[in-house]
């Protein structure tokens, strides 16, 4: 069978999946975007900001369920608000409710691998295809009402991948799951990712979810794009280590200050910003310069929020 | 090399190579989706229920009406043609109401829609899959009822292929009525619907409108004391020379206005009678704007959707 040109064209040699040129949205007077310029290419991409930076906003952009108010959002060169045909390519896992209750996920699926522009046929093996690779083959007769959260969450990751997408827009995709839950989603899109070959947009509050899941990283805030770059750079620079310790506390800040160590009194714990590794063997030094008992020393996953503060000062 | 059978392999994630047929097969799938939903196919039983019933009611009229034809040998002056859509159109209401909501409310009140919107699929393209399958369904429902009746009275002539001939023009007639009359009765609840994500309130409005509307236009242009009945003589409105005009308040009748224009027939009913005394023009004009107003409704309220 020949493979049709246009799969061939978006499947291969394109540098720049979605570029964002001075895009900019408004609503009324509230600007969610402001002249925003990016571009993703291949492989996982986080998009990270706290709600109402613009994640959403950028996301339905690029779908084509909005229209930029000036710039442009491009998807493999071409405006899916202005192209149909870009769509069949693009996959989408909204962040609210979106599944009827009545139906099998099976059913759902094929009739969504048809909607893409996939003839029936193939449709249902899709569907059956995907449902398996997100771990519902055992449930995907039942009725999606009876699914659990985490079920129902891996149906809309499903019904964004079955029909092939090149690449697969996902909107807080662990929302309303519980830490296993989570888990799994994230390890699924890592594969979905890394293993399937199709690219991901992750769009997310959470730093921890971005951290061990994507490639690289787009920062949001307030409609402008704040940082961007590859993962392991961003994350090493805003790692922060929990120092729990009895007694002693003050001599071992000073015994840190000697060493060029600012500690932080965060709660019951000292917070310590870590910039190399190097610097455990000078909190260990410290530690034992200062006669301090160690209870606890953990990394702290920064929430998003805690970067920006500390941005700010 | 010896071949083992009854191995299970995980060949991993495999891209889809096979053709992909955009737009055109999107619309394709909006509509049978639509064409299933409405008949209760692919759900359970309890959701057949209900169409089954009301298809059966709306042509249980037609073959009522065929037996008694075949048995009476044409002696008696039954309803035919002209009459069958206004004696249906009831049921075909209630039909409508309480399904046609079915085609659109779920899909915005479970969040479907957004699913949709990001495929190669207008918001234009899948409104109008949706009309156009809910219409295929009243369609089918209307000209069915009239073939049987046809049938009925064809067989039960003393020389069927005379009947043809005397009576072929009704094939066009029950072609261009049963059209008009599956628009107007697709397009109203379908255009309710785009307004409320709740199906229950959709079919009690429709069926409310209807009601109303009736009630309204009886009293408007009632009788008085010792006026005409039905078959009788003349009626002599209470509201006067506007009565005419009055007999349009009734919605559910504007197609069977223009029905009765199309098979040049006298039903009887007064309303129907103080509406022919309208010049033509009126009565079509009516169904056109009523009809037309309803889908233009229907396609703006999903054009502004946000998502």
């Amino acid at each position: 069978m020949s493979k049709p040109n246009r799969t061939a064209r978006y499947n291969t040699g394109v540098a720049t999946l979605l570029e964002a040129k001075s895009l900019t949205k408004r609503y009324g007077q509230t600007i969610a975007l402001e002249s925003v310029d990016f571009q993703v290419s291949d492989g996982i991409t986080g998009l990270l900001g706290p709600n109402g930076a613009g994640k959403s906003t950028a996301t339905k952009l690029f779908l084509g369920l909005l229209k930029p108010t000036s710039g442009s959002a491009e998807v493999l060169g071409e405006k899916p608000y202005e192209s149909l045909e870009i769509r069949a390519r693009l996959g989408y896992m909204p962040e609210h409710d979106c599944l009827p209750a009545a139906i099998t996920a099976s059913e759902f699926l094929t009739h969504m691998v048809q909607v893409s522009g996939i003839p029936p046929s193939q449709a249902r093996t899709r569907a059956a295809d995907i449902l398996r690779h997100v771990g519902l083959e055992e449930e995907r007769y039942r009725p999606i009402g009876q699914y659990s959260t985490g079920m129902k969450q891996r149906v809309k990751l499903a019904q964004s991948l079955a029909h092939d997408p090149v690449v697969a827009l996902l909107d807080e995709p662990t929302a309303g799951l519980d830490p296993g839950g989570r888990e799994d989603m994230l390890r699924l899109i890592r594969r979905t990712g890394h293993e399937f070959g199709i690219s991901i947009i992750l769009s997310s509050h959470l730093m921890g979810d971005v951290e061990s899941t994507c490639d690289r990283i787009i920062v949001l805030e307030s409609g402008h794009v704040t940082e961007q770059g590859a993962v392991a750079q961003f994350t090493r620079e805003t790692e922060t280590v929990l120092i729990d310790v009895d007694g002693n506390r003050d001599e071992l800040v000073a015994a840190l200050a000697g060493r060029g160590i600012t500690a932080t009194v965060d709660g019951i714990s000292l917070a310590v910003e870590l910039n190399d590794d190097a610097q455990y063997d000078a909190i260990r030094d410290a530690l034992v310069e200062s006669n301090a008992r160690l209870r606890r020393m953990a990394p702290r996953r920064h929430q998003l929020t805690d970067i920006f503060r500390s941005d700010e000062s | 090399m010896t071949q083992r059978t009854g191995e299970l392999f995980d060949l991993g994630y495999q891209h889809y190579d096979g053709p992909r047929e955009g737009r055109a097969r999107a619309r394709k799938a909006v509509f049978f989706d639509g064409f299933r939903t409405t008949l209760g196919l692919g759900r359970g039983a309890g959701a057949k229920v209900l169409p089954m019933l009301l298809f059966g009611a709306a042509m249980a009229p037609a073959i009522i009406l065929a037996l008694v034809a075949s048995l009476s040998d044409g002696q008696l002056d039954l309803p035919g043609h002209p009459e069958y859509y206004s004696i249906v159109s009831v049921v075909l209401l209630i039909f409508a109401a309480i399904i046609a909501p079915e085609l659109l409310c779920p899909d915005r009140r479970n969040g479907v829609i957004s699913l949709y919107l990001v495929r190669p699929l207008s918001i234009t393209d899948y409104v109008a899959a949706r009309w156009l399958a809910f219409f295929a369904i009243t369609l089918l429902l209307v000209y069915s009822g009239q073939m049987v009746l046809l049938a009925g009275l064809v067989l039960s002539a003393s020389d069927p292929l005379d009947y043809i001939k005397d009576n072929w023009l009704d094939i066009p007639r029950i072609l261009s009525a049963g059209f008009l009359l599956a628009a107007f009765i697709t397009t109203l609840p379908l255009a309710v619907s785009a307004f409320t994500d709740r199906r229950a309130l959709a079919a009690a409005f429709v069926i409310g409108i209807f009601v109303i509307s009736t009630a309204a236009s009886g009293i408007l242009t009632g009788c008085d004391e010792g006026g005409g009945h039905r078959g009788g003589g003349e009626c002599e409105p209470i509201t006067g020379d506007a009565g005419k005009w009055l007999s349009m308040v009734d919605i559910s009748r504007a197609p069977t206005y223009v029905n009765n224009m199309i098979f040049d027939a006298d039903s009887g009913d007064p309303r129907d009678r103080l509406n022919a005394e309208l010049p033509p023009i009126v009565p079509i004009a009516w169904y056109i704007l009523l009809t037309g107003g309803l889908g233009a409704a229907l396609w703006l309220r999903y054009r502004r959707l946000s998502v």
